[in-house]
């Protein structure tokens, strides 16, 4: 009965099967993890699954807005007459001032309408906006993100501008069925076609990331900004309606290095404190941009074939 | 770390690995978890956003650590898909952050055990910290703006409260134990 003699095995025998190793596992689901990441940033195939998970942990984040619904409750209980009462004059005073400037407004309107029948412009019409309240600002430290409340009958579009009682806010990028998301104007590279108020010079104003404020890009350094200009939406893109305030410009400096000038802007909606919001409607869609720009793109060689 | 101390008393004496407890219940085990999604979404801003420690990651480590046949690295990968949905984020990015956590709590959870909660603590930072840093680099290489050290205070915190949550999740464990 006696054979050869062999080392014990380093590893005990395995008893119990307890399915792949946890290196193998990890693999497997780092992979995946990267084959998602790649998928999303590239295609929109995976927002199917992403509306599944939204309206299955939506329970969740109801809840999570509870402590904060009741502490305000509690609070407005305990708000004094004396405060309310500030509060109703001070809006009575604002509201006869809006009701002024309503007046001129209207003045105003009639009269652009009726030199833009003159010339033959298309009209712009009002865009119909949504109310909603923002409900949490968003929580990764990277990107900036705000999600608004949805009621089911509410109608939003990927790509719509959001605005405050300020200006603009951002823009939806992403409706679920009960929420939807709102890319907000600081985030990095986001960029929003804007013109100068007193100048109606159109430029690009780019968002920089959090903390930072945006800034517009591309201007030369002689063009005609200064500090406290007003920047509206210029509506060159189709996205935004055009003449909302979205920023003020609040530093340009000038650089010998380089031929742009740096100008900082401060955005006028509030951005990281937004309560109340409006989604407004696309505006009706451009006319199609031309073809031409096809064929010069295509390489020399053949055409001279 | 004298000043702090959990009350002396079997209640809040966190179990040696030698000690036997009741199994937890799967149950117990499931709403743990939902309970601390559900308050990672509480809507925070600014400072106490910054300071908030990851309550699913936290919880998710124990489950980990001390249940490893239950969750491992396949539920974690599940909950940071979670995660990424709700937070809006690139899709599998707290994904691949929760499944190296559970790997590495799979890995630890025979020795993280023996040491006394604070130092539990030092090794739970250690691997919140790896998951963060994994998050980090996948941010960059898809562009996003380099964030301030003010991210690590997340981390930080996390470890700081993992005694009380380890307490709190065994709780039910040592009362039944002790009653029986």
């Amino acid at each position: 009965m006696q054979g050869p003699v062999t080392s014990l095995p380093s590893e005990p025998p395995r008893f119990f099967n307890r399915g792949p190793s946890p290196l193998a596992r990890l693999t497997f689901f780092g992979i995946a993890s990267l084959a998602l990441m790649f998928i999303d940033a590239r295609f929109s195939a995976l927002e199917a699954v992403r509306k599944v998970i939204a309206t299955v942990v939506y329970p969740a984040q109801q809840a999570a807005l509870v402590p904060e619904q009741v502490a305000r409750s509690v609070g407005e209980f305990f708000e004094s007459r004396g405060e309310l009462r500030a509060e109703n004059a001070r809006l009575k005073a604002e509201l006869l001032q809006a009701t002024q400037a309503q007046h001129g407004y209207a003045a105003a309107r009639q009269e652009s309408e009726r030199l833009q029948k003159l010339l033959q412009v298309a009209q712009g019409t009002t865009t119909r906006a949504q109310a909603t309240r923002v409900v949490y600002q968003g929580r990764d430290p990277y990107s900036q993100k705000a999600f608004i409340q949805r009621s089911t009958a509410q109608t939003f579009e990927p790509g719509s501008a959001v605005v405050d009682e300020l200006g603009l806010l951002g823009q939806l990028t992403r409706v679920h069925p009960l929420f939807a998301e709102v890319t907000l104007l600081t985030e990095k590279d986001f960029a929003v076609p804007v013109k100068v108020e007193r100048t109606s010079m159109r430029a690009l104003l780019f968002g920089r990331g959090p903390d930072k404020l945006p800034e517009l890009r591309f201007v030369a350094d002689n063009a005609d900004v200064k500090e406290g200009d007003v920047l509206l939406t210029s509506s060159i893109d189709g996205l935004y309606p055009g003449n909302i305030r979205v920023a003020r410009v609040s530093s340009v400096q000038h650089d010998a290095g380089s031929s742009f000038a740096r100008i900082e802007c401060t955005p006028t909606a509030s951005v990281a404190g937004a309560d109340s919001v409006l989604v407004l409607d696309k505006p009706p869609p451009l006319p199609p941009k031309p073809v031409a720009d096809a064929t010069p793109q295509e390489p020399a060689h053949r055409r001279r074939r | 770390m004298s000043w702090f101390r959990l009350p002396d008393s079997p209640l809040f004496r966190i179990a040696r690995p030698e000690d036997i407890l009741l199994a937890p219940k799967p149950w117990f085990v499931a709403l743990t978890l939902a309970l601390a999604f559900t308050i990672n979404l509480l809507p925070l801003s600014g400072a106490a956003l910054a300071l908030r420690p990851d309550f699913f990651a936290l919880v998710l480590l124990y489950w980990c650590i001390h249940q490893p046949r239950w969750i491992g690295i396949g539920v974690a990968w599940f909950c940071g898909l979670l995660t990424d949905v709700v937070e809006a984020n690139l899709f599998g990015q707290h994904a691949l952050a929760y499944a190296i956590l559970g790997f590495a709590a799979g890995y630890f959870h025979r020795r993280v055990l023996r040491f006394p909660l604070w130092q539990q603590a030092l090794h739970v930072l250690g691997l919140l910290l790896i998951a963060q840093l994994v998050v980090l680099v996948l941010r960059l290489m898809s562009g996003a703006s380099p964030p301030t050290l003010a991210m690590l205070l997340g981390n930080v915190s996390s470890a700081l409260i993992w005694p009380i949550v380890s307490a709190l999740l065994q709780w039910p464990q040592r009362v039944r134990s002790l009653l029986d």
